[in-house]
């Protein structure tokens, strides 16, 4: 690397907590000025939280940022645009109803007499149209404009503000191929002119195509950088999952023959008329759990939205046991013994507010020992409560605190004790040891081994390619919507799985 | 020390809104040139007789009874986060259809008083249930139709008050419903303070009074210990929880406005059948507004709603003994205005309070943002929490029956 001139951005010994989880540890991260650097890692792995640390939206607890070799503080995203880092936004943050003058000079207008200078933004923007090829009217509105163009009105913005550095968050993850092309064409450009940008994916493909250099992230840390010229795809996902890690490999398989929960094209659409779960359709039986894997946005998320009865059917039917459910109501799926861990606990498994024992009871309002007849039992729920504190090490004062009180691992250990105490024939695991720290890991893991051995079935979806190989009996990838591989894990490595996800040999995954 | 921690940190929010009220009302009473603690001897000041002090008690806990209720029917649907400003149309149209019924029918006692107690109810359920069928069929939001729903019931009510339901002779200057029979009046618990060892005092005590504890007691339970008041108030804590969980959103909707309508019916009832026997233009308006000002003030609980109600009751009862001190009777309704802002302010500091306060109980923070992939949910900006629902600002004008203050100045203002 070079060492002569400075480099645009170094971070050093970084480290970020947030309470029971260390979101990133010692990342080191050398960009040089006018490169394209990749910043690879799975989901959940600790770059959106680097990426925020670094556009300040929060501050490391320790560490170090040198910006063109000096250090400094950011104590808000402000500061950072002072120093000139933009940052990129994977969702827009557009107004529909302005135009892309509007939109683009937004929160730093122009002004003459007090009044908005229309003509001098207009000016500029035209400039760094131009300058980077863009593209861009400024007077069209946005609302009239397709993904592509909005993303360059995203860079322009930044771009005004005069950004020297520029984040990308997962700019691809929206695109289509040819737009995916046509921004790649725009990064060069950028770099043409001296910009530096950082480049957030985890499509390793498109990395090697775009990048200069690659940083690795995993688990919070980064593992190492690597020269895309040289390292294959294959490489760089072993870099990214790592292969020392401790596995949650299952034992003997349980599965039965009994089947649990069998769909038969289950197809659920958009508003629009788009298949957001297209055709889907497979069994899962007793003692048997079935993965399902995918690039975060493929339809999980609505697949096990339609299981739980949270989102309509459009087409196709949900077999539990024997009675079709598609009908029934989220509350009967549940009381007929569906188990449900949601993706976003905070979200669907929670009443943060409440206290432990009123989360006990969520989700089972009308089983004991939560309730008696149509009165809620609170002598029984903080009973139970307690002995699921005991049984699954959830570490709390007592029945009585708050939910919010406790750590995420904590919280996620009484979720999965509350559904597992309730027997389920089947249940429902999205992502259940996301966000929750390595301890409560693999309790989560222990907890979900038991169940499936004394004949729980069990669908899980997450995105650790580990978790998903590890704890599978068979493991279907979803991809656009559509299961479209269905691969044995006992013969499978993450850069396969990784391979499948994104859907190479076909086409790229898109979200 | 847990409990009296729990209770103080309750009891802090408003506390501090009526102090903070008091004293910008002292300030406001001070820049019109009176004396502010003369204002403040003058509203404490029940008369020197024990009649007139038991007076002052009863007018008091007669104003409070129609505000509790308003207060009550409010918080129901503040639990689940639901905003419902028509308790003012739902109330006076319950009122009227009540008295119409009233009146035309002759049943003995108690069936004659269950029967208006009935249609007031299922006429305010009604018309909370409007709200609902629009919010869970069409989307709309409840705080936009019921404050339309408002004007609607309001003039649907002059219009049966003018027209088929005019029982007042033509050319009366107060125009009312026809009276209700004696059948139909709740009687009045005089008798129980003279039993206290109190002196009697020149109006009756509303009987209604007991009612509204029963109404009380029934919601604190339905709210706190069934699995119905669960669903609700987890509807209201995490909507999404709440329906991944089994519930039904869209029926809660519609059952907790029927509830609330419900509850709301009942509010004119007191004043109709305690003491005005019938509905007229000059019947007591603005309890639904205040309502909301009383379930803020209250936090949604029944125990707190009532010594909401109690302290607007005593505010009120206080506007005539100022006017008598040449001090300006607006100044009660610049105090009520005021605690409703402070209320609103101090409950959003407490709720963070509390929240910190739980938060420490396990000495780590929740994860605010975890890795990223945790974000969204109920995170500190998340959804609003059932017991500081959107800022109100009412102008309570409160029309009494006995006419004074001059006009009336009844402004519809909801913040949302």
């Amino acid at each position: 690397m070079n060492t002569s001139a400075p480099l645009a951005v170094e971070l050093r010994g970084i480290t970020k907590r947030f309470p029971g989880v260390v979101a990133n540890k010692d990342i080191e991260l050398r960009v040089a000025r006018g490169e394209v650097h990749a910043i690879v890692g799975e989901n959940g792995a600790g770059k959106s939280t680097l990426m925020k640390t670094l556009y300040g939206m929060h501050r490391p607890d320790e560490g170090e940022i040198l910006i063109d070799g000096r250090p400094v503080t950011f104590r808000s995203p402000a500061d950072a645009i002072a120093a000139g880092i933009g940052m990129v936004h994977q969702h827009f943050m557009l107004a529909d109803n302005f135009t892309v003058l509007e939109n683009v000079v937004l929160g730093s207008e122009p002004t003459k007499g007090g009044r908005l200078d229309r003509a001098e933004g207009r000016r500029r923007i035209r400039e760094i149209s131009d300058r980077y090829s863009l593209g861009l009217d400024p007077d069209t509105l946005v609302e009239d404009l397709g993904v592509g163009d909005r993303q360059r009105v995203e860079i322009a913005k930044v771009l005004y503000r005069g950004a020297t550095t520029l984040i990308l968050d997962e700019p691809t993850a929206v695109l289509v191929p040819q737009e995916v092309d046509e921004l790649f064409g725009n990064l060069a450009e950028l770099k043409r002119e001296g910009l530096t940008v950082i480049f957030i994916s985890h499509k390793l493909d498109e990395v090697r195509k775009v990048a200069d250099s690659i940083t690795v992230i995993r688990r919070g840390t980064t593992v190492g950088t690597a020269d895309p010229a040289t390292t294959s795809a294959k490489q760089l996902a072993e870099l990214m999952v790592g292969a020392e890690l401790p596995t949650p490999q299952t034992r003997t398989s349980t599965v039965r023959d009994v089947p649990v929960l069998q769909l038969r094209g289950v197809t659920v659409s958009a508003p629009g008329g788009r298949a957001l779960v297209d055709d889907v359709s497979l069994t899962v039986r007793e003692g048997e759990v079935v993965g399902i894997a995918g690039v975060e946005g493929n339809g999980q998320a609505e697949l096990v939205d339609a299981v739980m009865g949270l989102r309509p059917l459009a087409a196709g039917s949900i077999v539990l046991g024997a009675d079709d459910i598609a009908a029934w109501s989220t509350r009967r799926r549940r009381e007929q013994g569906l188990g449900f861990i949601p993706e976003d606990r905070h979200r669907q498994g929670m009443l943060l507010d409440a206290p432990l024992w009123e989360n006990r009871i969520l989700g089972h309002q009308t089983r004991p020992p939560a309730v008696k007849g149509a009165f809620i039992d609170r002598k029984g729920a903080r009973a139970d409560t307690a002995r699921i504190m005991r049984e699954y090490d959830v570490r709390a004062p007592s029945p009585d605190t708050a939910a919010v009180a406790l750590s995420g691992g904590n919280q996620q250990k009484l979720i999965v004790g509350r559904e597992m105490s309730a027997s389920p024939r089947l249940l429902i695991a999205a992502h259940p040891t996301r966000g929750v720290d390595v301890g409560a890991q693999s309790v989560i893991w222990e907890l979900l081994k038991d169940a499936r051995a004394e004949g729980m079935g069990i669908v899980l979806v997450s995105a650790d390619l580990d978790e998903l190989i590890g704890l599978s009996d068979t493991l279907h990838v979803m991809l656009r919507g559509a299961l479209v591989a269905t691969l044995d894990p006992a013969s499978l490595t993450p850069e396969e799985l990784g391979s499948h996800m994104t859907g190479a040999g076909s086409t790229a995954g898109a979200a | 020390m847990n409990a009296l921690r729990r209770i103080g940190l309750a009891l802090f929010a408003p506390v501090l809104a009526i102090l903070v009220a008091l004293v910008i009302s002292g300030v406001v009473i001070s820049l019109i040139g009176e004396d502010p603690f003369a204002a403040v001897r003058v509203m404490f000041d029940f008369g020197d007789t024990p009649s007139q002090q038991t007076q002052a008690i009863v007018v008091v806990l007669n104003r409070a009874v129609p505000l509790f209720l308003a207060g009550l029917a409010v918080s129901v649907a503040f639990r689940m986060g639901l905003f419902n400003i028509g308790v003012e149309g739902q109330y006076r149209l319950a009122t009227i259809m009540a008295a119409a019924v009233g009146a035309a029918v002759a049943l003995p006692g108690p069936l004659h008083l269950l029967l208006i107690i009935v249609v007031a109810m299922a006429v305010g359920a009604i018309w909370a249930g409007i709200v609902a069928v629009l919010k869970v069929t069409r989307g709309v939001s409840e705080v936009i139709s019921s404050i339309m729903l408002n004007f609607i019931a309001l003039g649907i009510a002059s219009f049966l008050l003018t027209g088929p339901l005019r029982g007042s002779p033509e050319g009366a200057q107060i125009i009312t419903t026809t009276p209700i029979p004696e059948s139909g009046w709740f009687p009045g618990l005089n008798g129980l303070l003279g039993a206290l060892g109190l002196a009697q005092p020149r109006t009756e005590l509303y009987g209604f009074l007991l009612v509204a504890v029963v109404a009380g007691i029934v919601v604190s339970v339905l709210i706190k210990r069934t699995r119905f008041g669960f669903d609700l108030r987890a509807s209201g804590l995490s909507p999404s929880a709440a329906t991944a969980s089994g519930v039904d959103a869209r029926g809660m909707v519609v059952k907790t406005m029927l509830i609330s309508g419900a509850i709301a019916g009942l509010i004119g009832l007191p004043d109709l059948l305690g003491d005005q026997r019938s509905y007229g233009t000059e019947f007591t308006a603005g309890l639904g507004f205040l309502g909301i000002a009383v379930a803020l003030l209250g936090r949604n609980s029944p125990l707190g709603i009532a010594l909401g109600a109690l302290l607007f009751g005593f505010l009120d009862r206080a506007a005539i003994p100022l006017q008598f001190a040449d001090i300006p009777a607006s100044v009660v309704t610049i105090i009520q205005g005021t605690i409703v802002l402070s209320v609103v302010v101090a409950n959003e500091v407490s709720r963070r309070l509390t929240r910190r306060s739980a938060e420490r109980g396990n000495a780590v923070a929740p994860p605010t943002a975890g890795d990223g992939s945790t974000g969204g949910g109920q995170g500190p900006d998340g959804g609003p929490p059932p017991d500081d629902g959107p800022g109100s600002g009412t102008g309570p004008g409160l029309r009494t029956a006995t006419g004074q203050g001059g006009r009336s100045d009844q402004r519809e203002g909801a913040g949302a």
